[in-house]
């Protein structure tokens, strides 16, 4: 991985770097917030598909951008059948760019179109995935724009901590998603506000599950927007909960049991991720599988998902400079060349187009896949829900008992922060 | 996963002492040895410390800051990554990875408030640049465990609350030394515990001696870091740090 031989490019006097030399780019496939994807082939293994994700420098000429560093950092640790691999880090030193090379799937919610891996779901985008356990800052401190729709109803009340109850919640958001093929909390965003409050989003998840109360959600009456922005709330009647009108389901199905208690309000109250693999739906047919387009049972139809569009018009050498970099401070080297970039895009590409690892634009109607990189932190689901998973869970019961035997491997939680010492 | 250390690729990666003090052959060319390493890492080590305290970083990305650092060092070398260079850029890169991010600029204001030494000066072109080296000679591998992680547990359930700050102490210390490359990190919250503990002169090997973890380990740590501190005087002397850093570029 990222062999420096590979990497350096700066006393080549060809026209590509030499990392460059062993794919062969066949065009762009997506576009967004933090740079360019492009389609390549291996030449040495012409079966291999690739997507080369390059970074745009941060704005402000500081290095490499955070959201790089952190999907480096954790797709460098993982190593699971259902996460993107990442197969190689390269690095254009010249004028100081970022490539990650990741194996392709073919469709979006990143499941893989040819080979061995045929069918499989895998997990992409960990731009705005943490370590858990880490202390974490809002993703808006860190400039990061996510949709609201998947945001669980705490934290647009004022909650200060990221949970893996939130996450839980906005995988609930994308199960109905899956089942109805349209968002299930479609909220209208109230842009450029510090406050967390957003009415629209609140309004849509209590129209469809009711009015929250203290009863069913006790720790509701201690956060901040509740207190605060009560009238706004209290204004208005929810009549009793309608989802199962809403992804027309029984209520006695378990399908509709599982999302209920993914999108239960109390985040404390809320299904936990082990516990949802433990889900009776996961137990009866269609039984999950591992591969997404076979039909669940015989006779179904075969999903035709629709393959991504190949923009080959725009040259990844277009993008890149082999000259030593202009002032960096000023940041606007590579922005130039690719504002370039875009305009042929644009021309060749009738609509934004949803793109697995890239940040999703929002414009109305879009089609109901490429939601995994929208789930808020980077999670994604399976439609099949897949056996494996059951593996992990077992796993992490073995590790829970290897913890008691061994005090250090716990290594739960950092101190509190006061503690701190420094030197 | 990268919330578990025993499939962390830290934990693959755990160096041995050996393969630490070998002398990259670029470094030899100038004479450089393999104490003049440790010195100089030493000295790095602290210039972080230095530099975290004006830019008001917690412990944790100066602990990584300085892991990056003792890692790039395992395999290039100081003629080819002046260490003056690369201990602002591990702590640029570290704060990025611990998300607290600082900027450059600021970090090169503070290098002249920390040393007066001209040498040290940089450009924020060349902290990027290096920022860049840096993640190639870590093979991007940047997320870093640490005992304090295990710190406060363990001291609870040693009944060793009260000797928290003087345990958090020695671990800080054992950043002045390879132990991170060389050890998983709970290990070594141990052997500060059981300094601590000896210091206090508490008995407690009835705790100790119920973890399922090689004592002999443990206490093999805690014997390097009490070598070091015997060795902290001649360490510390600014004349022999100066004569090491001259061999430098």
């Amino acid at each position: 991985m990222g062999d420096g031989r590979l990497s350096n490019s700066g006393s080549n006097s060809s026209s590509k770097p030499e990392w460059l030399e062993q794919y062969d780019v066949i065009g762009k496939i997506g576009e967004g917030t933090y740079g360019l994807v492009f389609l390549a082939k291996i030449k040495s293994n012409r079966s291999k598909s690739i997507a080369i994700k390059k970074f745009k420098q941060s704005k402000d000429g500081d290095g490499v951008s955070p959201t790089a560093i952190r999907e480096i950092m954790l797709l460098r640790e993982i190593s699971h059948e259902n996460v993107v691999k990442l197969a190689n880090v390269h690095i254009n030193h010249a004028d100081m760019s970022l490539y990650l090379a990741f194996d392709y799937a073919e469709h979006d919610l990143y499941v893989m179109g040819d080979g061995e891996e045929h069918g499989v779901v895998k997990i992409a985008d960990f731009g705005l995935a943490r370590i858990y356990q880490a202390p974490l800052k809002p993703l808006s401190e860190n400039g990061v724009v996510v949709t609201i729709w998947y945001r669980a109803p705490e934290l647009l009340l004022g909650a200060k901590h990221y949970t893996s109850a939130v996450d839980m919640w906005a995988v609930g958001c994308i199960f109905a998603e899956l089942l109805t093929l349209k968002p299930l909390f479609q909220g209208q965003e109230v842009k450029g506000t510090p406050n967390p409050f957003q009415l629209d989003q609140l309004d849509r998840i209590f129209k469809v599950l009711g009015h929250p109360t203290q009863e069913k959600w006790p720790t509701l009456v201690n956060l901040p927007h509740w207190q605060a922005d009560l009238q706004h709330i209290q204004g208005r009647t929810y009549n009793n909960a309608g989802l199962y009108n809403v992804v027309h389901l029984p209520p006695k199905n378990p399908a509709y049991d599982l999302l209920s208690k993914m999108l239960e309000y109390d985040p404390r109250k809320r299904i936990t991720a082990t516990q949802a693999l433990e889900h009776e739906y996961f137990r009866m047919e269609p039984f999950p599988g591992c591969n997404a387009l076979v039909p669940p049972q015989p006779g179904d139809k075969v999903v035709n998902y629709p393959t991504r569009p190949v923009d080959t018009g725009t040259d990844i050498e277009g993008t890149i400079s082999l000259q030593p970099s202009q002032p960096v401070s000023s940041g606007n080297t590579m922005s130039g060349s690719m504002s370039g970039a875009h305009a042929i895009q644009n021309r060749s590409i009738p609509r934004p187009m949803p793109m697995v690892g890239m940040q999703r634009m929002q414009p109305p109607g879009i089609p109901a896949y490429n939601l995994a990189s929208q789930a808020g932190m980077g999670g994604g689901v399976n439609p099949g829900g897949m056996p494996m998973q059951r593996g992990v869970s077992a796993q992490a019961h073995q590790q829970q008992q290897l913890r008691r035997k061994d005090p250090g491997m716990g290594m739960t939680g950092y101190p509190p922060q006061q503690k701190n010492k420094r030197f | 996963m990268a919330a578990d250390f025993w499939t962390s690729s830290q934990f693959k990666q755990l160096l041995d002492p050996e393969e630490l003090n070998a002398v990259h052959p670029l470094d030899k060319e100038r004479g450089i040895t393999s104490e003049d390493y440790k010195l100089i890492k030493f000295h790095i080590s602290n210039y972080i410390v230095k530099l975290a305290q004006y830019i008001k970083v917690r412990q944790r990305v100066v602990a990584t800051a300085i892991t990056y650092m003792r890692r790039v060092y395992a395999r290039r070398s100081m003629t080819e990554y002046n260490p003056r260079l690369v201990a602002p850029t591990c702590l640029y890169l570290a704060a990025k990875a611990e998300e607290s991010t600082v900027q450059a600029r600021l970090l090169a204001f503070y290098i002249k408030k920390v040393q007066s030494d001209e040498k040290y000066r940089c450009e924020i072109k060349e902290i990027l640049e290096m920022e860049m080296k840096i993640l190639e000679a870590l093979n991007y591998y940047l997320v870093v465990f640490h005992p304090y992680r295990s710190l406060t547990q363990l001291l609870q359930d040693a009944g060793m609350s009260d000797s928290t700050q003087q345990t958090w102490g020695v671990v800080n210390d054992t950043y002045k030394m390879d132990l991170i490359l060389v050890h998983p990190p709970h290990l070594i919250a141990l052997a500060c515990m059981y300094i601590a503990s000896v210091q206090k002169d508490k008995e407690n090997t009835a705790w100790f001696e119920e973890l399922r973890v090689d004592m002999n380990v443990v206490k093999n740590i805690a014997m390097e870091i009490l070598d070091f501190y015997d060795s902290y005087k001649l360490m510390s002397d600014d004349n022999r740090i100066s004569a090491a850093m001259n061999k430098l570029p």
